[in-house]
């Protein structure tokens, strides 16, 4: 199927039908996911999507439709529909399509051979995984073993003629575990995600890992409600930074609904914390050639030693601040607008090995899993629950659960006092241990 | 979905295996869903003959296999912005599809097509064929169309609906926002409604034909203080014609939002530590829905991980606590006629004056338990299988009287809304974060408090529970178990002693 073609044909009738500007974007996609538990294959899935979002700009007022067929009539349908409710919207002079046809050279997104790994090796890999990890002393019961993987085209042209397409692939495999002892259950999990199949960690890895976080959380005790070193494994990174991306989200900051609107240039954190979002990162999960409205991505650096260096925008958004897009129109799918997102976002490694950390740590908590919203981009305020282990003196002393951890954004960043070296860029959404001097935690 | 603000998601324990590529490549965001239909003039309208789903459901048996079906699914959708005191954007979905399944023992074979053609969706049969090894055949039943009765009354159905008249409804409520107080400085709107028509026809011979409106109605409002910002949310949902915003107001919703975002600008750290918790009516059940709902959802039985593995028949809970899932109440959000299975909507009650009496099934795990099927059987769309999942959740209703349970609580937390949570079913531990809460001193509700997180374990909790009003109320949702559903939890006003309560502020 030509889909260029399509695309440039849309774009043709939409401006037949009284568009100023009008722009196709075009998701080919094919899925697999595996399940297996006991031993047992449980649900195998596979299956191919098309879809089609059609952005319309018609006397400076918006509108979108999308589609998941490629019959004429359907088409057509789409172009009416997009262009009607454009009419019915309000002016905004601040809609435009961007017009730049630059892409970024990014390597690593696409394997070729994904699809021809034939799907008994994929079955084997993960009735592999979770035997392995059934064998650990203490486990004993599997939740299930998953794999999964996309291969996807996208295609996006506009009528400023520009038009881009790049192919990826993803892949990842992951499983469950339960250790029982006596009433007591705990879950460990574990996954690995690449772009590349032979990438992905080995299953006695992985194994390993899903069942040391089950085991190694029997026998909780409970802490006191106190003040105390929290220090945040990679693990739970995102409890932080998602609510950095939010408030560095450049159409928030212009709603007055960030807590970082107004310290563009200042310090926010401590001077340990550099922050950076990477949209050519090779082999990057969150990396593309161009965003979400093909817009050429980027490395950027958000935070600099503690100092705010800028926000994130997409064409609407950064016309509305007089700023470039950097970037940061983010897609879901075909049936989004697009709105503002990361690509690679990671605060970047320190000089800490985490072992040190925690030997350094007189009375703390080692977060493993945190739950909960993270920090609210719109005032700070973080609250939520955590489970990991207890400090004292520098080791490690009992396994905790069911406590909470609070404080505002302002106190999280600036008590940063120890940076660790365990930067893992396999995640989107990354950050290497770290300690915060003091926040609240509540207990008993 | 169509919360504006799509950075507020809860982070959810439960999809571990979360391949987040750029863009569309995140498998476990989900897919905005579908239809089609024009409104007011002609319809696309998605149609296939018995012929062809018989043809289906035998070659998804061809290789073996217990029971196979066929979902068809089309739907449209539109989605309205209003924000900042401008009709943002306005997206229309216009979307179709159909999925194969066939379960052969204890494994499903699923495969789907965007295309409705006889040639594609044959070719999906064949795909999910291929799972069958246990050799066991079942000759399929011819289906036979059956007509339900139906618990979703229509009287001005959305598609006669002009869109002006769906903007004024969003104008509405953005000046109620606006007016409501000088320091709401924004409100966004967001209406989102959508037709899905549904053809389910399986190996049983069962062929059942639905369309299914939903109206979501999302206002959020930021109010600005001297040193601190609060967005307020309030939400409508119904499966219902356009009548919903007379018996709903949206000035209402508006308001109630707008006084939300005020009233926490002068909320105060929270506190930590343990302590006793009321949680006003309505929405307030997500607490169960999440804590005690899913653990019951049997999928998490068949695998044999659930914390309510062996406690059937058992009792759990207080004496006091009843808990019911019904998908049969008139024009709620989690309601339906019929699951995405085709097995008909009813009450179930799951948890009867304590004890443990029933689990949700959908078709696999009710075969796996040899138990009855409870219509939960559910899907995001045509892209997902089904799995068991809840409707709309809720604790009966009791006999105190709400204002009594706050005066007989010495000093605790009043919950007046909660955001939502999440809860690892195999351990039961559970979190869920505050939107409006307030301390509660010598039995009064007293000061406003922010950041305020409940945490605890679903078998514990059930068994602290010792007061629940008289004024059992609603509110819709979402729900995420690696597919979206839409849900309303509800509950009285209901008393928990002694929870684990995440603040800022030691007690003193």
């Amino acid at each position: 199927m030509d889909y260029k073609a399509i695309a440039e044909q849309v774009i043709k009738d939409c401006l037949k039908k009284g568009a100023d500007q009008a722009e196709v974007y075009l998701e080919n996609s094919r899925q697999l996911s595996i399940e297996v538990r006991n031993g047992q294959v449980e649900i195998v899935q596979e299956a191919s999507s098309f879809g089609l979002g059609l952005r319309v700009i018609v006397s400076k007022r918006l509108g979108f439709a999308y589609v998941n067929d490629i019959q004429p009539r359907s088409l057509e349908e789409t172009v009416k529909r997009a262009v009607d409710f454009a009419r019915a919207l309000t002016l905004d002079e601040n809609h435009s399509l961007p017009e730049d046809k630059e892409i970024s050279e990014v390597k690593g997104l696409y394997d070729s051979e994904l699809s021809s790994i034939p799907v008994d090796r994929k079955i084997a890999l993960i009735k592999e995984v979770e035997s392995l990890a059934l064998k650990v002393p203490g486990i004993t019961k599997s939740a299930g073993a998953s794999y999964s993987e996309r291969e996807e085209e996208i295609i996006l042209a506009n009528s400023f003629g520009l038009i881009k397409s790049y192919k990826a692939t993803g892949c990842g495999y992951g499983l469950g575990v339960i250790a029982e002892k006596g009433e007591q259950k705990s879950a460990g999990y574990e996954s690995c995600s690449r772009r590349f199949f032979s990438d992905l960690k080995p299953a006695a890895e992985i194994a390993r890992v899903a069942a040391r976080k089950a085991v190694e959380m029997l026998d909780p005790r409970p802490i006191k409600t106190q003040r105390a070193a929290v220090i945040f494994d990679p693990d739970v990174a995102y409890a932080i930074l998602g609510g950095i991306i939010a408030a560095t989200n450049g159409e928030r900051v212009l709603q007055g609904a960030s807590f970082l609107g107004k310290k563009l240039g200042q310090k926010i954190a401590s001077e340990l914390l550099t922050i950076i979002d990477d949209g050519i990162m090779e082999k990057g999960l969150a990396s593309a050639p161009f965003d979400g409205e093909g817009v050429p991505t980027q490395r950027r650096i958000i935070v600099e030693n503690g100092v705010l260096k800028g926000f994130m925008y997409n064409t609407y958004a950064a016309r509305r601040a007089k700023v470039k897009s950097t970037g940061n129109a983010s897609r879901s799918g075909f049936t989004d607008l697009p709105g503002i997102g990361p690509h690679n976002f990671y605060i970047v490694a320190g000089k800490s090995a985490p072992e040190e950390i925690i030997a350094a740590t007189d009375r703390g908590l080692l977060v493993k899993e945190v739950v909960g919203y993270g920090i609210n981009p719109v005032n700070g305020n973080f609250s939520g629950g955590a489970s990991g282990f207890w400090i004292e003196n520098g080791k490690i002393a009992f396994p905790v659960k069911g406590v909470t951890i609070a404080g505002t954004a302002e106190e999280m960043l600036n008590g940063i006092d120890l940076l660790g070296n365990d930067l893992d860029l396999n995640r989107t959404l990354t950050a290497p241990t770290l300690r915060i001097k003091s926040l609240q935690i509540g207990g008993e | 979905m169509n919360d504006y603000f799509p950075e507020l998601k809860p982070i959810d324990r439960r999809k571990f295996l979360i391949l987040s590529f750029q863009g569309s490549l995140a498998l476990a965001a989900s897919p905005l869903l579908i239809k089609n239909l024009l409104a007011g003039s002609e319809a696309r309208k998605v149609d296939l003959s018995p012929e062809i789903l018989n043809k289906a459901i035998a070659t998804a048996l061809k290789r073996g296999g217990d029971f196979a079906d066929i979902y068809v699914e089309n739907r449209i959708s539109r989605t309205i912005v209003l924000e900042e005191g401008k009709f943002k954007s306005a997206v229309f979905g216009l979307i179709q599809g159909a999925g194969v399944r066939v379960i052969d023992g204890d494994k499903t074979g699923y495969a789907y097509t965007d295309e409705l053609s006889e040639e594609k969706i044959l070719r999906a049969a064949e795909v999910a064929s291929l799972i069958a090894s246990s050799g066991k055949k079942v000759q399929p039943i011819n289906v036979k169309e059956q007509k339900r009765p139906s618990y979703i009354t229509v009287k001005i159905p959305l598609q006669d609906v002009a869109d002006s008249k769906r903007m004024e409804i969003m104008q509405r409520a953005h000046e109620a926002a606006l007016s409501y107080d000088p320091r709401i400085k924004m409100a966004s709107i967001n209406y989102y409604d959508e037709i899905r028509d549904r053809i389910i026809a399986n190996s049983e011979g069962i062929l059942l034909k639905s369309s299914l409106p939903l109206i979501f109605f999302v206002v959020q409002t930021l109010a600005v203080g001297n040193n601190t910002s609060h967005m307020g949310r309030e939400r409508l949902s119904r499966h219902s014609g356009l009548e919903m915003f007379d018996e709903l107001p949206p000035e209402k919703a508006a308001r109630e939002a707008a006084r939300e975002s005020v009233a926490m600008l002068e909320a105060k750290d929270a506190p930590a530590g343990k302590m006793d918790v009321v949680i006003q009516n309505g929405w307030g059940g997500v607490l169960v829905h999440e804590a005690v709902g899913h653990p019951l959802e049997a999928d998490n039985i068949t695998k044999q991980t659930g914390v309510f593995v062996g406690k059937l028949g058992k009792k759990v809970a207080a004496d006091i606590f009843t808990m019911v899932d019904d998908g049969s109440l008139p024009n709620f959000r989690g309601t339906t006629d019929f699951d995405d299975e085709g097995t008909q909507m009813k009450r179930n009650v799951l948890i009867e004056n304590g004890v443990l009496v029933k689990f949700m099934t959908d078709i696999l795990s009710a075969k796996q338990l040899k138990m009855e099927r409870t219509g939960n059987g559910r899907r995001e769309s045509f892209r997902y299988y089904p799995i068991p999942r809840m409707t709309n959740t809720f604790i009966e209703k009791g006999k105190d009287k709400p204002e009594d349970i706050i005066a007989s609580t010495k000093n605790g937390l009043y919950v007046q809304s909660l955001s939502g949570g999440s809860v690892d079913p195999t351990t039961g531990v559970f979190n869920f974060t505050c939107r409006e809460a307030y301390l509660i001193e010598n039995g009064k509700k007293t000061t406003p408090v922010k950041g305020a997180t409940l945490i605890g374990s679903c078998l514990d909790i059930i068994t602290r529970i010792d007061a629940i009003g008289n004024d059992l109320d609603f509110g819709p949702g979402i729900c995420g178990k690696g597919q979206s559903a839409e849900v309303t939890a509800g509950q009285p006003t209901v008393r928990i002693r002694g929870i684990t309560v995440g603040g800022t502020r030691q007690r003193g």
